[in-house]
């Protein structure tokens, strides 16, 4: 059982803040992903969960033991580092052997032990090499063997992942993810890649400028984005700047710089007033493209009101750049001098080119707005 | 043959002029010792080893060779204990206190050492520490302590630190994780800032001269004294044998450094 508080935390560097407010509660057997840009304070949490740097103020409890103040050494967190800081004079076994060692754990167990780990790790080949002759995979794998061989009631990995390709890091999440689900141990995960976390995490945090800004599960948190920072970090998306125009009991008329109106559905007419500054994120998965004289006749009045509330919003722009990344498409289209992205699945029918009218319309109740200040209006 | 090469062939000669040019002293101390006669002369007219047969029968440069290792060890000893651990604490905490400790590590190496000599001297009178080995043990503790912990604090730029704090989240204390996962890393480094803070024991003369006894004569202490009474071959054999002791100790450090790549070529 090891669930673990932070509360308040805090770690300045002389005058700068690397970590100004964070508090949270990781539940026992959860794995947890920080998830943030570089400088957003992720690692130095970590470090601060692991003891090797001593929170500025704010208390951290495991189990609602106060470890605040234990050095790295007396607790029972093990770290998977970034670079795995494995020991070059050390041999792939002495290394996983190494945390038991320090135990006290008599020669022949702890090479027994670490043997095991290797195993689960598929690195019992490897045993007798140098640990500065493996590729990125195996020493990743032997630092994830090396922590987990002291049995810690946290692991805590600090972007491990960061220094593999592509497709390897991918196949090291699903790995963790079943040693998560086989261990049932608290994981805590720092990482600045949004795939590896919506693809690991029970739960996410999200941090920006020292502060944790958001907590939930995955779906939770890209559903329900708490601002706009939030919005743009998690995926690619179009933000729109407007004003509102006029409210109505059911929806919110904001004048953009798309050259029209937008209609967004809402329930709660009070959250803007006219005249308010807002963002409107447009997701690409929210926008669907057509050739521009299918579909809907451009009604120039206004955006319509279908009858079920739903409301459909287009725009008309031409196709500046068409950009394959894979398996879909990304068009880059100007309206009135700005430019929107939207994508489609190769196996879409139609294809357009650079130059080409295109529209693009929406489910208004798929647009989210944010205020000025960056927070989001709750619609 | 290219610009370049004649460009290279001729930097290459000139450098080895100067080296040579540089070394030749050596060479003719080296060549004075196995003069036969009683007289400095190069080159020598007639060879031969006498000057060697009585240096091995002259107690006084003898016990002067035991003195120069005695003090030798244990300044390397010491200086080396003081100068990593220096180094070591000044890369942990780079604070106001650690800025402090660069230059101040320095001073003792901008004094005259004749000043220094003079003063340890009435301090050591005062301690009740004159003549002894200690107090030229420590005399020169403080030269060479400055180049340990240079030389450590270059070392210890190039150690990957993450190494200490994996060794620390893995259960291992202060003391154990600075022996397991320090040491080895940087075991070469602290053998180079041994063997400097050895060699500049073993040279050291002025402020040996003012704090060495009959009895804790140092070797160049001893020559000097000799040198005062007489210029003969005697002194070019106790430097001969000076500048093996340098040279066996660079090849020694050379070697011990490049055991671990010697022996990864070898396999």
């Amino acid at each position: 059982m090891s669930e673990i508080t932070l509360d308040g935390l805090a770690k300045r560097y002389g005058e700068e803040l690397a970590v100004e407010d964070v508090s949270v509660t990781i539940d026992d057997g959860e794995l947890l992903c920080l998830l943030g840009p570089s400088g957003s304070g992720k690692s130095t949490t970590l470090r601060m969960l692991a003891g090797l740097e001593t929170p500025t103020d704010g208390e951290i409890r495991i189990d609602d033991e106060d470890v605040t103040d234990r050095p790295a050494y007396e607790r029972t967190t093990a770290t998977v580092f970034q670079d795995w800081a494995l020991f070059p004079h050390k041999s792939v076994l002495e290394n996983v052997a190494f945390g038991l060692k320090m135990q006290g754990v008599g020669k022949e167990e702890r090479r027994e032990r670490a043997r095991e780990m290797l195993e689960r790790v598929r690195m019992t080949d490897h045993a007798d090499d140098d640990p500065m002759n493996l590729s990125g995979g195996q020493k990743q794998r032997v630092a994830l063997a090396r922590s987990l061989a002291v049995n810690p009631d946290v692991l805590l990995l600090d972007e491990p992942l960061s220094n593999l390709d592509k497709r390897l890091s991918e196949d090291m999440q699903i790995e963790l993810r079943e040693i998560h689900a086989e261990l049932e141990e608290t994981f805590v995960h720092v990482t600045h890649d949004q795939d590896e976390a919506f693809t690991l995490a029970d739960r996410i945090g999200i941090m920006a400028d020292g502060n944790l800004v958001q907590v939930g599960e995955p779906n939770e948190v890209y559903q329900n984005p708490k601002n706009r920072f939030i919005e743009g970090f998690l995926g690619d998306t179009n933000f729109v700047e407007g004003v509102v125009d006029r409210t109505s009991p059911d929806a919110v008329r904001v004048e953009t710089e798309l050259g029209r109106e937008v209609v967004v559905p809402t329930s709660n007419p009070d959250a803007l007033d006219a005249g308010d500054a807002v963002s409107l994120s447009l997701r690409p998965e929210a926008l669907s493209i057509e050739s521009a004289d299918a579909g809907l006749e451009a009604d120039e009045a206004g955006q319509p009101v279908r009858t079920d509330g739903s409301t459909t919003n287009s725009v008309v722009g031409t196709v500046e750049s068409v950009l394959y990344r894979g398996s879909t498409v990304r068009y880059s289209v100007a309206v009135e001098g700005t430019s929107v992205f939207a994508e489609r699945t190769v196996s879409d029918s139609g294809e357009f080119e650079t130059g080409d009218e295109i529209r693009i319309s929406w489910d208004g109740a798929d647009v989210l707005a944010f205020r000025d200040d960056g927070s989001r209006v709750d619609l | 043959m290219h610009r370049e090469t004649v460009e290279n062939v001729a930097f290459r000669a000139g450098y080895l002029a100067i080296l040579t040019f540089m070394l030749l002293p050596l060479a003719v101390v080296v060549a004075t010792s196995f003069e036969a006669s009683g007289q400095l002369l190069f080159p020598p007219e007639n060879y031969s080893l006498v000057h060697y047969r009585t240096f091995f029968e002259e107690t006084t440069w003898l016990s002067a060779f035991d003195n120069s290792l005695l003090v030798g060890t244990g300044t390397t000893v010491v200086a080396t204990t003081l100068g990593v651990t220096a180094a070591f604490g000044h890369e942990l905490d780079d604070g106001r206190t650690g800025q402090l400790l660069a230059p101040l590590v320095l001073v003792p190496l901008l004094i005259p050492p004749i000043i220094l000599g003079i003063s340890m001297r009435v301090y050591f009178v005062r301690a009740g520490l004159n003549a002894s080995f200690l107090s030229i043990i420590l005399a020169h503790t403080l030269w060479a302590t400055p180049l340990v912990y240079f030389v450590m604090r270059s070392v210890f730029s190039r150690f990957d630190w993450q190494l200490l704090d994996a060794a620390k989240d893995l259960g291992a204390g202060p003391i154990q994780s600075f022996a397991y996962a320090v040491l080895p890393n940087v075991k070469h480094g602290i053998f180079v800032g041994a063997l400097l803070a050895f060699i500049v024991s073993l040279q050291e003369f002025v402020m040996a001269l003012f704090l060495s006894s009959h009895s804790t004569e140092t070797i160049p202490v001893v020559a000097w004294t000799a040198l005062r009474q007489s210029l003969d071959p005697m002194v070019s054999v106790v430097s001969t044998f000076l500048i093996l002791i340098s040279i066996v100790a660079i090849v020694a450090a050379t070697v011990a450094t490049n055991l671990e790549w010697l022996s990864k070529q070898l396999s």
